[in-house]
């Protein structure tokens, strides 16, 4: 087996994209200079025959998905060229496209030391496009699922609101599958494979790391709302996730940059200069702290036994707790404890299956959440004064102080925060940038 | 009691029938059936149904949208429809008993009655399930050509009013009189022979419809038989009875044949779910037996619970767990020998109607368990009552927690035999002991993550310590996976050594003790695994099981790479086949000095690390290499606990908590972990497990960005007993091909040892003294521990057969130990032989892994040479 050698490569080409209605699989070509080929598919069960007045938005759906999932494998090599061998881009296209390739590809630069400023350059040269008309699709949301508590509470919102709903998934996990099929929701569940040939290059050197899968995911998507008539994408990230993880030689990395703002906004935006003016594209938990949304998922105890947060990439599930929840990630930490506020202890120490509050070891991982003498962990979690708050709750509950975190903190690190920083309440509290539809604010501000 | 003479002249049968038993024609003429065999043995029998199965819940469905005021027509209407559909498949012409109900039950959801759901109109509700299911039952009884009847169990089985009830009590799980009833039993002697009544409802004093609430058909047909004083009261089923443990996590669970009153109750309620516990009670008073029989297998003994005098040794009979425990443990804060501590403690959870399961205290300390209940769960009662207990003591709450539970009449006698069943809590964190004041039982409180896991373990342990008397057959019956499994149907096939005698006996004859390696069975095995498992890409022999040159040599002409552990197996590699490449090699040593590693990576031989301390002291080995990481993921499984590789008490792998030390080690170092390795015990007969840690494994992957490769080890269980059966190899290779197609970006490579070899070694050994001593028959043999050190070891299980005698009948009992001055040095304990004379040759077989390899010059005797076959 010969190394690869990712420097040799002198540019990235998108060869092209097509899509088979028969068996609805959309085929997204691309390669390296003109050595190795790669072939992702996307598969769209039981796509209906698609209305001649939505095929200029499907093609430029498609497009967009092309361009969106051709970032698992310029990262192999980021070659210093990249050419687009489908047409040329406008401006607004080209733009996108770098922002999410730089930011998108953040940690994975950090991860291994390369300075992707200035390098991503996509060719551009075609004008603005003309606006597009509105499709009039009909009123129903695309709910991605991801096996979280994020994507239930919003299911239930919009159930709440009464929009019609499809609960949509990309891959195979038992343990979203499980998830999805609890909401009731009619399911959807689209196919994605991966370039093997990128697999063979991994193998053999090629550089690996995150990829910004939600922006992926989101043309996905975006195609799937068109194909099958649906007027909303409906993500479920939260106001912490803009937060940027960690700074590095002046610049931001962004852990989940494409579940940020900026990249909702952006896209939105690109959507409806694009596609269609009328296909909604937004995260209806924007507003919401991630306290806040646990506060909402205490109350869904039916997803309890099937959902998990962990960070682990379990696709199988068994019926023991711990085949869902590691106990060991910061997300593990972070979901029990900003649930513990809000659900009888016996409720929430079934959910994981042991009482991670009270493991002296995990002393410093909660720590670390706090921002107590350590850094926020490189995760999706909580900000630190929601952690302090939630500890601070518990410390002065009788079935949970004696527990060794608990106890630790309120001896240790309570004496040391001010009080008016500790309260619940104003966490709980909406705020903040959101592109949700004025119709579905409503349900978001009700009282809990 | 004896049962008065007018009784004893009727004599009847109780049958008892479950929802799913009564919700199909086909089970209907099982039932049928069984009547008219309870009818040939000359017995009256009384029928007890539950409700088609799902229409319990479907009435409670109706009484809550009761209660929520909803319309309630719509659900009403579905279940007559159910009803009605059931009339056409059962083929009857009409059903004017279950119109009755039927119209009942429209009354009921329309009626002025439903405002408000009140309790007695919630009963009423609640009772017409099986008030239609017997009617069904009644017509087709009388079209089957039975002489049956319809009997009301309200008019028979009356509320026995309870101190201090609730009136949801009083109305939704109540108690009945079961002292038995002369006047009952003179009433339907003069009925017809056959009767079919309902289980779950009675009445009370006024003749009011009364519910027994949960476990209720089972007890309708105990208060049924103690009120007849009946033969015996059937409980038909859907599996033959009570086993040692729960089936699901210990599928070589044994049935449970017979059981006394007192432990079949201790057992339902420690966890076994077959039986409820409350309807023990009933037929022990009146000392009737009961039987747990399989509707669907009547052909099966099943469970015959009576007052049965101890016929067969003391032994435990079950073991469970039961999860969702939470612990409040109190320290008192008060005076020393505080008067009323406890009586204060106690009124506190009594006030928040919170029953206490467990207890165990001290002078300043007092824990105790409370069960999952549904109040406990979801609402705030907890909070409540640890703000109330805080007043007068520290409280702790400890959660969530699991009771294991040994049941066996007369637990303190067993405690020596328990000795290394209990050793196996050494390790874990145990938060609570108590033994039951009626030495029925010993549990072990736990924390709930470790308890699923624990159980087959602690199973295995009670079996091989003999504190669990398998060989009393009086009590123990056949498997559950011997009854049920789809395994049941894999026959072991014939040894191989049983069709070679002659050539055996004839290397025998050249000298003993020797070791026999039959290399095409080698070769055959290793076919065997890459035809099941093609999932796996790349095979690699664990060499450590067998070393033989002839084995090594086999197994690499079948494709395999050779897995190292040491410097010197690789030297070993390399000077037997020169030609093997380098990369066909992996080196997977663990706490080997540093030479070691240098040797292998100046090879170019692939490594496998499984602590930072390479990394933190020899960084610069490492630098542009590619490198395996071997995990411990946190549990292990396996035959032993000495060979249980992963777990907090292992030796072996990183632990998770330093992956991310491991990995910015890595990075500063030059290294690239490509491949990540865990390698989760030995021994493993159950497919199940390699899907579940693979998938486990695979889902870690990700945190290394360079993992392109998931080495899942070994551990492919071999069967040591002869009444084992072999690992579903097909099955395995569903469960990898499975998990691999949900991680396509990984490559799968196994590491097999035990498999490739085990079975295709025999070790020969020769009859040297035959004594009797203590009542047991002592063989002794020309090898012991020296050659084969796994029975004293591992308390390794190894057939035994006299091969000079084979197929003979095995007529003695024979324990059968080698001539080391060790006590440990026994091949075999209780082993049925034809009584082995001197010079005779006996084979201890399943010896070609980790026999000759682990052998030593103890006692300065040569062990076994090991040859070629």
């Amino acid at each position: 087996m010969s190394a690869f050698d990712p420097a040799a490569v002198r540019a990235f080409r998108f060869v092209r994209a097509g899509f088979d209605a028969a068996s609805g699989t959309a085929e997204l070509v691309y390669s390296f200079d003109d050595a190795h080929e790669f072939t992702e598919r996307i598969v769209f069960p039981g796509a209906p025959p698609l209305p001649a007045d939505r095929r200029p938005a499907f093609d430029a759906a498609l497009r967009l998905l092309h361009l969106m999932a051709g970032v698992s494998y310029y990262k192999a090599a980021v070659p210093p060229e990249i050419r687009v061998e489908t047409g040329p881009l406008d401006e607004a296209t080209a733009v996108l496209c770098e922002q999410v390739y730089e930011h998108g590809l953040g940690e994975f630069a950090w991860q291994n030391r390369i300075d992707l400023r200035g390098r991503v350059r996509f060719p551009r040269g075609a004008p603005a496009p003309v606006a597009p008309l509105p499709l009039g699709l009909p009123r129903a949301s695309l709910v991605p699922i991801g096996g979280g508590k994020d994507s239930l509470v919003t299911v239930e919102l919009l159930r709440e609101a009464g929009e019609p709903c499809t609960a949509v998934w990309v891959g195979a996990s038992d343990l979203i599958r499980a998830c999805a099929e609890r909401t009731g929701l009619p399911l959807l569940n689209l196919g994605r494979s991966v370039s093997p040939v990128l697999f063979e290059l991994n193998r053999r050197g090629a550089l690996n790391g995150h990829v910004p899968v939600t922006a992926i995911n989101s043309a996905i998507l975006v195609v799937a709302a068109v194909l099958y008539g649906h007027d909303a994408v409906v993500f479920s990230n939260e106001r912490s996730a803009s937060a940027a993880t960690l700074e590095a030689d002046g610049r931001e990395v962004n852990h989940q940059w494409s579940k940020g703002y900026a990249f909702e906004a952006m896209l939105g935006e690109w959507l409806a200069a694009h596609v269609a003016p009328d296909l909604a594209y937004f995260s209806l938990l924007r507003p919401l702290s991630e306290l806040a949304v646990t506060r909402r998922f205490a109350r869904l105890t039916r997803y309890h036994p099937v959902f998990s947060s962990c960070n682990r990439n379990f696709k199988i599930v068994g019926e023991r707790p711990a085949s869902r929840w590691c106990g060991q990630c910061p997300k593990c930490h972070f979901v029990f404890l900003a649930l513990a506020p809000f659900l009888p202890k016996p409720q929430l120490t079934a959910i994981f299956g042991r009482n991670l509050l009270d493991d002296a070891a995990l002393a410093p991982a909660f720590d670390a959440l706090l921002e107590w003498q350590a850094h926020k962990p490189f995760e999706c979690v909580g900000e630190g004064r929601e952690s302090r708050a939630a500890l601070a709750a518990l410390a002065a509950r009788a079935e949970w102080r004696e527990d060794a975190v608990v106890a630790r903190f309120a001896r240790e690190i309570l004496p040391a925060l001010p009080a008016q920083d500790l309260a619940l309440a104003p966490l709980l509290e909406p705020g903040g940038p959101h592109r949700i539809p004025p119709r579905l604010l409503a349900v978001l501000h009700a009282a809990v | 009691m004896p049962a008065p003479a007018a009784i004893a002249s009727h004599r009847f049968v109780v049958l008892k029938f479950g929802g799913t038993s009564v919700a199909a024609k086909p089970r209907w003429d099982n039932i049928v059936e069984l009547v008219r065999a309870r009818r040939r043995e000359g017995l009256r029998v009384v029928v007890v149904v539950s409700a088609l199965s799902g229409v319990t819940n479907a009435l409670q469905a109706i009484i809550d949208a009761a209660g929520r005021g909803e319309p309630l027509d719509d659900r009403a209407a579905a279940l007559a429809d159910r009803h009605l559909k059931f009339v056409d498949e059962l083929g009857l012409a009409q059903a004017p008993l279950l119109l009755e109900w039927l119209a009942r039950l429209a009354a009921l959801c329309a009626g002025p009655r439903r405002e408000g759901a009140q309790l007695p109109w919630q009963a009423e509700v609640l009772a017409l399930g099986e008030l239609m299911s017997s009617s069904l039952g009644a017509h087709y009884l009388e079209r089957c050509g039975v002489e049956a009847e319809w009997l009301d169990a309200r008019e028979w089985l009356r509320v026995a009013p309870v101190p201090n009830a609730s009136d949801w009590a009083s109305w939704l799980s109540v108690n009945c009189h079961c002292r038995p009833n002369p006047d009952m039993v003179a009433a339907l002697a003069r009925r017809a022979p056959v009767l079919i009544t309902q289980g779950f409802i009675a009445s009370d004093r006024e003749g009011r419809t009364c519910i027994l609430g949960r476990g209720g058909s089972d007890t309708s047909a105990s208060y049924f038989g103690a009120l007849l004083a009946a033969q015996r009261v059937e409980i038909w089923t859907d599996v033959a009875g009570m086993f040692t443990a729960n089936p699901r996590q210990v599928p070589s669970a044994r049935l449970l044949r017979r059981l006394d009153y007192e432990e079949a109750q201790e057992i339902a309620t420690t966890g076994a779910k077959v039986l409820h516990p409350r309807c023990l009670n009933p037929v022990r008073e009146a000392g009737v037996p009961l039987w747990v029989k399989d509707t669907n297998r009547p052909e099966l003994a099943g469970t015959e619970v009576a007052a049965h005098a101890t016929r067969g040794p003391a032994s435990v009979k079950a073991i469970s767990a039961r999860s969702g425990i939470t612990l409040v443990s109190m320290e008192s804060v008060g005076m020393w020998q505080q008067v009323g501590f406890l009586a204060d403690v106690f009124a506190i959870f009594k006030r928040h109607g919170l029953s206490v399961d467990l207890i165990g205290s001290a002078e300043t300390n007092v824990t105790v368990s409370l069960d999952p209940s549904e109040n406990l769960v979801t609402t705030d009662v907890l909070g409540a009552l640890c703000r109330d207990l805080e007043a007068i003591c520290r409280v702790k709450v400890i959660a969530p927690c699991a009771a294991v539970t040994m049941v066996g009449r007369g637990m303190r006698s067993l405690l020596a035999r328990l000795a290394p069943v209990l050793a196996e809590f050494g390790a874990l964190d145990v938060r609570l002991i108590t033994q039951s004041s009626n030495d029925l039982n010993l549990t072990f409180v736990v924390d709930e993550a470790i308890a699923a896991p624990l159980v087959p373990r602690l199973h295995a342990l009670l079996v091989k310590a003999e504190a669990l008397r398998l060989d009393d057959e009086h009590t123990f019956g056949p498997s559950w996976e011997s009854l049920y499994a789809a395994t049941a149907s894999r026959l072991r096939p014939v040894p191989w050594w049983a069709t070679r005698r002659e050539a055996l006996l004839a290397r025998a004859a050249q000298g003993t003790p020797r070791y026999v390696l039959a290399i095409d069975e080698v070769r055959a095995a290793a076919r065997r695994l890459k035809a099941a498992l093609p999932a796996v890409d790349r095979w690699f022999y664990a060499m450590k099981a067998n070393a033989h040159p002839a084995a090594l040599a086999a197994i690499a002409g079948e494709g395999f790479g050779i897995e190292c552990v040491s410097a010197m197996e690789i030297d070993a590699v390399r000077a037997g086949m020169p030609d093997l490449p380098v990369e066909q090699l992996l080196f997977t040593p663990n706490f080997a000095p540093r030479a070691e590693y240098e040797r292998a990576l100046g090879q170019g031989i692939r490594v496998t690390l499984d602590s930072l301390h390479p990394l933190q002291h020899w960084p610069e080995l490492f630098r542009a290499q590619e490198v395996v990481l071997r995990l411990d993921p946190g549990h292990g499984a396996g035959h032993h606990d000495k060979v249980v590789t992963g777990g907090a008490s292992s030796k072996f792998g990183l632990p998770l908590s330093d992956v991310s030390e491991f990995l910015r080690l890595a990075r500063d170092a030059g290294l690239r972990v490509t491949g990540i390795h865990a390698h989760l015990g030995s021994g493993i007969l159950e497919a199940g497990h390699f899907r579940e840690r693979y998938a486990e494994l695979a889902s870690l992957a990700d945190q290394f960005p360079d993992c392109a490769r998931i080495n899942i080890g070994g551990g492919l269980g071999v069967p040591s007993r002869p009444d084992e059966h072999p690992l579903d190899l097909e099955a395995v290779g569903r469960a990898l091909a499975e998990v691999k197609a949900l991680y396509p970006q990984y490559r799968l490579w196994m590491e097999p040892g035990r498999y490739l070899v085990a079975e295709a070694g025999v070790l020969l050994a020769r009859v040297t003294q035959v004594k009797r001593k203590d009542g047991y028959t002592w063989v002794g043999v020309d090898t012991g521990m020296n050659s084969l050190i796994r029975p004293a070891l591992y308390e390794a299980y190894h057939e035994i057969v006299n091969l000079s005698r084979l197929g003979e009948k095995a007529d003695a009992v024979c324990e059968v130990v080698g001539p080391i001055c060790e006590s440990g040095d026994v091949l075999g304990t209780h082993r049925r032989l034809p009584l082995p004379r001197e010079g005779e040759v006996l084979l201890v077989a399943t010896t070609g892994a980790y026999g000759s390899v682990m052998a030593s010059r103890y006692n300065l005797r040569e062990p076994a040479p090991e040859e070629a076959l």
